[in-house]
């Protein structure tokens, strides 16, 4: 009888996710959305399959499966559909749950982890009873391999009693900060869009990608979410992280924690960013980028 | 229409983190506050009574996760009342050192027990996405399940349609448009409004309005805490905070990146 369950919508979550799964021996996969389930079955283990993916279609496939299967531990990525349903199947059988849990260790009856704690200021380790749901951080483990035989595929249908009137895809650039090896970010000192420029030039003379703050992500939409560093944005590990205009609150620090070094440019030297870089300058963006974009380009070409 | 219902955590407020000498974090010393995008609740919850729910009453809802109550009542006390000054009728404080510190398991289920016990019929509940403290945002998606309502999270935009609530939320890969009937728990993010601080009068107000102070022995269902917080340690990152000045933009420039040459991050 399986004694984990994993949850996920991509084959990497999922591989990620059997890792740690298997820890407690053998698995079952709950997948949602638009997924290759024949993929899937190479690991293994039994493939549930439900197609939607809102939140509340995966909390009752996730909930048919947890029911029939009974298993010890839930293990997933962290994203938002998952944190929404999982909180429902925690909740509807008193279960712990926590997201962005790595260090996941599984004895007898308990599992241990480690996960942020306080806005990203301290590090917090837990233990919880089984059956527990933990929602595992990204790039933390290494994938399962896949098995030489070959788990059955079962589709399940969910009705759910929230409707989806719309949805619109997310602006996608196709960057993936969080393994970006140097990132210029930009946050409200920029008092347009297309001031960005100044960035980017930056940027581009640098081979660095774009971050920037929740402002310009959220509320301005300049920049698609995939550039949005910070605690409800990504978490992110450059060997140099240059924030420009970014006054540097606690839940965007939170975010550039493992930066091996941190630049500030900002005109307000009271800035908290300046308290929590290596190298400050303070100065008025507009005049001081450009002539730092402009020197990049001289002295790499030297 | 019904009344409404807003959760509200004090929460350990992260920016006055402090570490003891082994580098455990300092509970003792940290003070809590109102969780940040609770503000954000109470905002919303106050625009949608003044918009469609005239006449009825918001209630909020505090369950302290972090105790002991002697040291902590002060602080839970100030959190709550900034919900009262912004608009809450009446607050439901549950407040008991058998249950510190608390989960999510065992805040879900105080909450429900408080709606339960004193009889609150809310047409909707609103909380945060997620608290400063632990930043799980699971307590809302609990609660909902256990009344058996639907769940609209990651809400940036609400509004009232006859019976139903239609929201836009935010998920992970798409910016949706729903609907729910009513009654429905939401959760919702930072975007949703800008919170207005409360006036003078309003704060004065605020300390004459109703606080209830629920003990564990007056609630049924509720469940002890299940994680065990074997450790909190601070994140000590230590920049070194160097200042780069030049007599003009050019120098300081240069400065800058011999510094970042010398550190080996960039090559120029």
């Amino acid at each position: 009888m399986p004694t984990s369950m994993v949850v996920g919508s991509s084959e990497d979550d999922i591989a990620e996710a059997l890792t740690v799964a298997r820890q407690l021996g053998d698995a079952v996969i709950v997948a949602y959305g638009n997924v290759n389930t024949g993929s899937l079955a190479e690991y293994g283990h039994k493939v549930y399959h439900v197609k939607a993916d809102d939140p509340e279609s995966v909390f009752l496939a996730v909930k048919q499966v947890y029911d029939e299967v009974k298993p010890s531990l839930i293990v997933a990525p962290t994203n938002k559909n998952l944190k929404d349903a999982l909180s429902r199947l925690s909740g509807l059988y008193d279960l712990p749950m926590a997201t962005e849990v790595f260090n996941v260790k599984v004895s007898g009856s308990s599992a241990s982890y480690t996960r942020g704690f306080l806005s990203g200021r301290a590090l917090e380790d837990d233990q919880v009873p089984l059956p527990a749901v933990l929602l595992i951080a990204a790039r933390k483990v290494p994938r399962a391999q896949k098995s030489q035989a070959k788990g059955e595929v079962v589709e399940l249908q969910a009705s759910p009693t929230v409707k989806v009137i719309e949805r619109r895809p997310k602006e996608r650039g196709g960057v993936n900060i969080e393994t970006a090896e140097l990132i210029v970010s930009v946050g409200r000192g920029f008092r347009s869009k297309e001031d960005l420029k100044l960035a980017f030039e930056l940027a581009e003379a640098l081979g660095a990608q774009i971050g920037c703050s929740r402002p310009i992500a959220a509320d301005l939409k300049w920049l698609g979410e995939d550039h949005w560093v910070g605690l409800s944005g990504h978490k992110v590990a450059p060997r140099l992280y240059v924030a420009i205009g970014i006054s540097g609150a606690p839940q965007h620090l939170a975010g550039i924690t493992d930066a091996k070094v941190v630049v500030a440019i900002n005109n307000d030297k009271s800035a908290p960013i300046f308290k929590n870089c290596d190298y400050g300058v303070v100065a008025d963006l507009y005049q001081f980028v450009p002539v730092l974009t402009k020197r990049v380009k001289e002295r790499l070409h030297r | 229409m019904g009344d409404i219902v807003v959760l509200l955590k004090p929460a350990l407020n992260p920016e006055m983190i402090r570490g003891t000498q082994d580098g455990s974090v300092d509970f003792d010393y940290m003070p809590l506050k109102l969780s940040d995008i609770d503000r954000n609740a109470v905002e919303e919850a106050v625009m949608l009574r003044d918009q469609y729910f005239k006449g009825s009453k918001i209630y909020s809802i505090s369950v302290v996760t972090w105790g002991p109550a002697s040291k902590r009542d002060k602080d839970v006390k100030m959190a709550v009342q900034e919900g009262l000054a912004k608009g809450v009728d009446e607050a439901y404080i549950v407040e008991d050192d058998s249950i510190v510190p608390g989960d999510p398991v065992t805040t879900a289920s105080a909450i429900v027990a408080v709606i339960r016990k004193f009889g609150l019929k809310p047409d909707l509940i609103l909380a945060g996405e997620a608290t400063i403290d632990g930043f799980s945002g699971q307590v809302a998606g609990r609660v909902a399940v256990k009344l058996g309502l639907p769940y609209v999270s990651f809400a940036r935009k609400v509004e009232l349609k006859g019976n139903s609530i239609v929201a836009e939320r935010d998920v992970e890969d798409y910016v949706e448009v729903v609907e729910a009937p009513l009654p429905a728990v939401v959760s919702v993010t930072r975007e949703i409004n800008a919170p207005r601080p409360p006036t003078l009068v309003q704060i004065r107000m605020a300390s004459r309005k109703p606080q209830h102070m629920v003990k564990l022995s007056d609630l049924e269902g509720v469940v002890t805490p299940k994680r065990r917080l074997a450790a909190a340690r601070v994140l000590a990152v230590k920049r070194k905070q160097m200042m780069i000045e030049g007599k003009t933009l050019e120098e300081t420039a240069d400065k800058l990146l011999d510094a970042l040459a010398s550190e080996g991050v960039i090559k120029a």
